[in-house]
């Protein structure tokens, strides 16, 4: 049985792993082509603002050794990236990835803390409206849901950095006090934001309702009821599992998205913030680094979504 | 306490419609007892309450605006106990001149005293059997595993080598074929014919008192259905449970039933020993006799020709005429019941030796 199952998954594993290959090299295409056609270079950067001659600026590609045509620059990165190395920052000329790796940390810190907060809020709300229907507290919970949901992110940031500072005296910068230990509030504020208000609540308390209470009329959970057994024991896989991860594997882009301005907001270095911080420099070792570490994530979620249904299906898992 | 195994006093289960502002009263102050060893068969029409009954006793009525009164008396050795016993309490109805406006419901507080109620009953002494049996098992799970769970809840077989030794050996009773791939088998790799006799291994697994059969064998081939109606004649004959055994086919009910309950428009129509109400003949309900007829015989098929249908249609029970509920349809009214028939409901006549029947026809 185990082994029977543990074969299907491998090769969804390897198919996956394959596309999840092809798509970043796409991904990678896409960027370094907009970028590339993007007004501004990185010169602006390097020479702070000086203005230099034609013939200055192709001493200094030489210099650096920049190859003359796009294509040769994206083989050039390509080649390397294939490697492991990302290049340095032109900005700060600290090579890419140990930087990312760190500033990746903070943002997966930020995003999966978002995650675990919209999940606390949303997976109540939408099991007691699939339990007991519209009643008096499902149906002003869900509005309340639907209205933070509907609340813009950078206002809903700023808004409690507002409440934060001027009623309870904190400045709930991650990693603004140097020298003083952070403590807790710090972090939990920008995740609650971001956790509240990127969205993904009032589309899993959507999604989750219908389908859990689709799966609690299903036959086979009458059932389970019938013969005395636990309803949610076997209503879980259809009714929670499958739903839950489907429906966040599709917001992962979403939070990734708005951990981009809750970074700004809160001052939090993750991959939000530096990528900000390079698009305006035109940093493009690091602008591709971070758009391969987005697409990534991404592809993670998706990923996780597809091993749980392979694994909860039957017939998936042996056919 | 008398020989019932089950018996139903008076049970009404309402639902209550806001857009009609009316109740649909599905079963409508229904009472059947079964004794202990006997299968009772309730035949009626689709929409007579025949379902809505069997899930009233299993507590299996989830639908929030859903009002359950009566009793329900169950007794086993020890176990006595009315399956509604407190519930109304969790209801409150609205008045107004008379007419009920909205039913207000606990539902929470239903479902748990209700569940209460059940513990140790459902699944445990009474064990159900569903129609649509590939809908009704769980596709997530082996077949071995949803019987063993069975096994594991209500029998003293809770080790778990020891209970599947007692599924796999309920699967080889039910002749299900090769029951130890059966075993490992997700139920989407078995027929319905299969699942149904999976479904009675794990209702008689958990070793209950009472069996409820609720269409066991709608849905299924026809050579499926003959093979099913077999095996369930031939458990009765060797573990000799009691059954209450719901069908609309009167062939499946004439082979395995004792004793017949004909139930129309939420009611019991007529009730007695299985050979009498079969016969459909002078002695029986109009109702009876039009079902009876409208069974085609091997000789009509061949034939060819029309079957015999009932006039109308099933009595919609939220506006219930204050007549006879059949009236409208029945065939059998003579100038001498006319009136009382289309003004007042009969109650149950006696007719001899244990039957009994709501029609006017059969008034003292």
């Amino acid at each position: 049985m185990r082994a029977a199952s543990l074969k299907p998954l491998a090769r969804l594993m390897g198919r996956e792993l394959l596309m999840t290959f092809f798509l970043l090299i796409g991904v990678s295409v896409v960027v370094f082509v907009i970028l590339y056609l993007a007004p501004g270079d990185p010169f602006s950067v390097l020479l702070e603002g000086e203005m230099p001659t034609e013939a200055a600026r192709e001493g200094i590609r030489q210099a650096m050794g920049v190859p003359t045509t796009w294509y040769s620059q994206y083989f050039a990165w390509l080649g390397k990236m294939l490697v492991g190395d990302f290049g340095t920052s032109i900005r700060t000329g600290m090579p890419v990835l140990p930087e990312l790796l760190r500033v990746g940390w903070n943002t997966l810190v930020l995003t999966g803390g978002a995650m675990l907060v919209t999940l606390l809020v949303a997976v109540p709300v939408a099991l007691y409206s699939a339990v007991r229907g519209v009643t008096l507290i499902s149906w002003p919970l869900t509005i309340l849901a639907y209205v933070i949901s509907a609340l813009p992110l950078f206002w809903l940031g700023y808004l409690v950095l507002y409440v934060a500072m001027r009623h309870f005296g904190i400045f709930p910068f991650a990693f603004a006090s140097l020298g003083s230990e952070p403590k807790l509030i710090y972090f939990l504020l920008p995740i609650l934001v971001l956790g509240l208000g990127s969205g993904a609540i009032s589309e899993v308390v959507r999604h989750l309702r219908e389908e859990s209470s689709r799966v609690l009329d299903e036959e086979y959970v009458r059932t389970a009821r019938a013969k005395g057994a636990s309803v949610w024991r076997h209503a879980f896989k259809e009714g929670f599992l499958l739903p839950v991860t489907a429906i966040m594997a599709t917001k992962v882009p979403f939070l990734i998205g708005g951990a981009i301005i809750v970074e700004q907001v809160f001052n939090w270095p993750g991959m939000g913030r530096m990528a900000w911080q390079a698009a305006q420099d035109r940093d493009y070792p690091v602008i591709m680094a971070i758009a391969i570490a987005a697409a990534l994530l991404v592809r993670i979620g998706t990923l996780v979504q597809r091993v749980v249904y392979v694994t909860v299906n039957p017939r998936a898992s042996q056919e | 306490m008398s020989a019932s195994l089950l018996k139903i006093d008076n049970l009404r289960t309402y639902f209550y419609s806001r857009s009609k502002r009316a109740f649909i009263r599905s079963v409508d102050g229904v009472s059947l007892a079964i004794n202990r060893g006997e299968t009772l068969g309730i035949v009626g029409e689709s929409g007579c309450g025949k379902s809505v009954t069997a899930l009233s006793v299993m507590g299996l009525i989830t639908a929030t605006p859903g009002v359950i009164t009566g009793r329900i008396d169950f007794a086993n050795g020890t176990l006595h106990r009315n399956l509604l016993d407190g519930l109304d309490q969790s209801v409150r109805l609205s008045e107004e001149e008379g007419r009920i406006m909205d039913v207000v419901k606990d539902s929470g507080a239903w479902q748990r005293q209700s569940d209460r109620l059940q513990r140790g009953v459902r699944g445990g002494e009474i064990a159900m059997i569903f129609q649509n049996p590939k809908a009704s098992m769980n596709p997530f799970e082996p077949v071995g595993a949803q019987i063993v769970e069975a096994v594991r809840l209500h029998t003293e077989h809770t080790g778990k080598k020891e209970a599947e030794q007692r599924a796999l050996h309920w699967l080889e009773r039910v002749r299900i074929d090769s029951p130890r791939l059966r075993f490992h088998n997700h139920p989407y790799g078995l027929s319905g014919g299969m699942c149904q006799r999976a479904m009675i291994a794990m209702a008689l697994a958990a070793e209950p008192s009472l069996l409820i059969a609720d269409e066991p064998t709608t849905g299924l081939d026809a050579t499926i259905q003959s093979k099913i109606v077999d095996l369930l004649a031939e458990l009765k004959a060797e573990i000799g449970i009691t059954t209450l055994l719901i069908s609309h086919d009167m062939g499946v009910i004439g082979r395995l039933a004792d004793r017949v309950a004909v139930m129309y428009g939420g009611r019991v129509v007529e009730e007695g020993g299985a050979q009498q109400v079969l016969a459909g003949g002078e002695g029986n309900h109009p109702y009876t006799r039009a079902l009876i007829a409208s069974i085609p015989g091997a000789a009509e098929v061949r034939q060819k020709s029309y079957l015999q249908a009932i006039e109308g249609d099933v009595l919609d029970t939220i506006n219930i005429p204050a007549g006879c509920r059949f009236y409208e349809r029945c065939n059998r009214v003579t100038e001498a019941v006319r009136e009382r028939c289309a003004d007042c409901e009969p109650q149950l006549f006696d007719a001899g030796s244990g039957q009994r029947v709501r029609c006017w026809l059969f008034a003292p």
